[in-house]
């Protein structure tokens, strides 16, 4: 794996706990520090909203039972790229949200760096 | 006095019933009711009544037939037309006995031959307000035919003479009527019975002809017949629905709607519902082909398009829930595989991980998805275990979904690090698991995991799969907190958590 993405900070909102270990183990792998993962809409937003500094965020679809767009419209505004993971596949995104890098559940390392790349705007 | 005059005279109402009054001609209007409402003075002569005895009264109670069943039936079927169609209609000859005074104040049934016509007197709404109805006694025209037949040989020519002849053409053409009347009633049975809405439009604004019962239902049984879909359907501005039925009319191509969605007032004065219906707008043509209406026919979808629109929303649920699913299997196995150096304990610890996942599962699916019982899961999770060695304690609390996988990953991990290296991992050790539910109104539950009697305990160098699992699904999935404790009498978690949650799924 390649350390293209090293030394930068993601937002993980993630509800299972066991898929957030995972995208932890896996970003720690490419050399990045996880940010959170918080569990909740709510505390994304305040995530969003203070003062810790962070690069890009992986942002679950569907968290506890809330669609999580309301972080992806705060992330847009606040200019921090972004991806989505989804079991529903990219057709299960709105209109508004089509064409933003996304990860289908489940995914792979690989498949993880490079969304987070083409968010992010690294090339290899 | 000719019409336009008595219009003129500014009093036309007066100079109506005055001319009403006068006039030679035996008329009478009835309500819808088929009660009097009025007649003139030549309709009272030909009747022998008066006009008190007659007004307010149903009329097939004032002239019954005389017990003859079958004339009195073509009497009253005439009245129901006109009051269906909104249409005149005809008789041309009734054989119809009426009671006349028989001098010492009784009276006694006459026989009479009448010829009547029926026609609505329409409001300016379109309503039918009255029934006019103009008879002549045409008896001795009858009379003088049975008279001649009678009297033999001079039948025809007293016929032609006296119109015996227009008389029988009247009849073949009323024997024809009646005919068509049979067939349309046969048609109108079977709009009336089909499961299927069925209404005719009349005219460009599309006014209501006729429609079934299955078309009265679909409108909340609400009075639509001689009004315009406009009027009667008011809701359904905006929706397109009248512009469909303008194109219909303007061009003569007939639409059909698959599935599509009405908001319409669908119970008696009741709210605006959603229904979906499968419909055909027809364009009706007269003889020379112009459109004189539109023919609505079509059947209601509504349990269909939901029923559909559920299934898509469980396929998509579904879908979401393996997917995630599978990225837990994925995470449980790199954990897993992080831990073990041997391919063949991965195997194991992986295994018995995903079957602890699956027991939680079979538990759910019992329930469809809306929760499990703790104790059910740590039984569980612990059955590989000698239950006398493992003591449950604790009152019965229904968990969610989400709670209920978590615990059951937590309570197999548990057990395995103490057959591993705790109280069941010798012969003596037990473990006691009690669990309790405080405040009742932002309800807490409060499980403690202790294992006694074991082999003596050390802290780990470093933390494993399982302790981190633990402590993160506690705190991530479930919002509250897990402790553990290497005591030296044996290993102690704590686990606290919140029961009501909004979001638990």
């Amino acid at each position: 794996m390649t350390q293209a993405l090293e030394g930068r900070t993601i937002l993980v909102v993630e509800d299972e706990s066991l898929v957030a270990m995972l995208l932890e183990t896996i970003l720690e792998d490419m050399g990045c520090t996880p940010l959170g993962p918080v569990s909740t809409v709510e505390e994304a937003l305040k995530v969003v909203a203070g003062d810790a500094p962070f690069d890009g965020a992986l942002l679950d679809v569907n968290v506890a039972g809330k669609e999580v767009f309301p972080v992806a419209a705060a992330l847009k505004e606040r200019g921090v790229p972004f991806v989505f993971s989804t079991g529903y596949g990219e057709g299960g995104l709105p209109e508004e949200w089509r064409g933003q890098p996304t990860l289908q559940k489940p995914f792979t390392e690989d498949a993880v760096q490079q969304a987070l790349m083409k968010a992010l705007g690294v090339s290899v | 006095m000719a019409l336009k005059e008595l219009a003129k005279s500014g009093d036309l109402g007066a100079d109506l019933a005055a001319a009403f009054d006068a006039s030679p001609n035996p008329y009478m209007l009835l309500t819808p009711e088929l009660r009097y409402a009025g007649m003139n003075r030549a309709y009272l002569e030909v009747t022998q009544q008066t006009r008190e005895a007659l007004i307010g009264r149903y009329v097939m109670e004032a002239f019954d037939a005389g017990g003859d069943d079958h004339n009195a039936r073509r009497l009253l079927g005439s009245f129901q037309k006109v009051l269906a169609t909104g249409e005149t209609d005809h008789l041309p000859v009734l054989h119809y006995a009426i009671p006349l005074p028989d001098g010492q104040g009784g009276s006694h049934y006459v026989d009479r031959y009448w010829s009547c016509t029926h026609s609505p007197i329409l409001d300016a709404g379109g309503t039918l307000r009255f029934i006019l109805q103009h008879t002549t006694d045409i008896t001795e025209l009858q009379l003088l035919r049975r008279q001649a037949r009678e009297g033999g040989g001079a039948e025809s020519a007293l016929d032609a003479i006296v119109g015996g002849g227009v008389m029988a053409r009247a009849q073949r053409v009323q024997e024809d009527n009646r005919r068509l009347e049979v067939e349309r009633g046969r048609l109108i049975d079977m709009f009336m019975q089909a499961p299927g809405f069925v209404a005719v439009l009349n005219g460009p604004d599309h006014v209501f002809e006729m429609v079934n019962p299955a078309y009265a239902q679909l409108v909340g049984h609400r009075p639509v017949t001689g009004q315009s879909i406009r009027d009667a359907l008011p809701e359904l501005q905006g929706q397109g629905y009248f512009e469909l039925l303008d194109d219909v009319y303007a061009t003569g191509e007939p639409f059909e709607g698959k599935e599509s969605q009405v908001q319409l007032q669908h119970t008696p004065n009741g709210p605006l519902a959603t229904v979906y219906l499968n419909f055909i707008y027809q364009p009706i043509r007269d003889a020379d082909g112009r459109i004189t209406g539109i023919f609505v026919q079509g059947h209601e979808v509504t349990d269909s398009v939901l029923a559909a629109q559920r299934q898509k929303l469980m396929i998509d649920e579904l879908n979401h829930r393996v997917k995630n699913t599978l990225a837990t299997v994925q995470s449980i196995a790199m954990q897993t595989a992080r831990s073990h150096d041997d391919p063949r304990t991965f195997a194991e610890s992986f295994q018995s991980r995903l079957m602890a996942l699956s027991h939680t599962h079979d538990l759910l699916t019992r329930s469809h998805w809306e929760g499990a019982d703790l104790a059910e899961i740590l039984r569980h999770e612990t059955e590989a275990h000698d239950p006398l060695r493992l003591l449950a304690n604790g009152p019965p609390v229904a968990l969610g979904p989400a709670a209920a996988l978590s615990l059951g990953m937590i309570f197999h991990e548990l057990a395995t690090n103490a057959a591993k290296y705790g109280a069941l991992s010798d012969a003596r050790g037990r473990v006691m698991v009690d669990w309790s539910v405080a405040d009742q109104t932002d309800r807490r539950l409060t499980i403690e995991w202790r294992e006694l009697d074991g082999p003596p305990v050390s802290t780990p160098s470093r933390r494993g799969f399982g302790s981190r699992l633990i402590e993160r699904n506690v705190r991530h999935d479930l919002g509250g907190e897990a402790e553990l404790t290497y005591a030296a009498d044996g290993l102690r978690a704590a686990i606290t958590l919140p029961l009501d949650r909004g979001h638990d799924q």
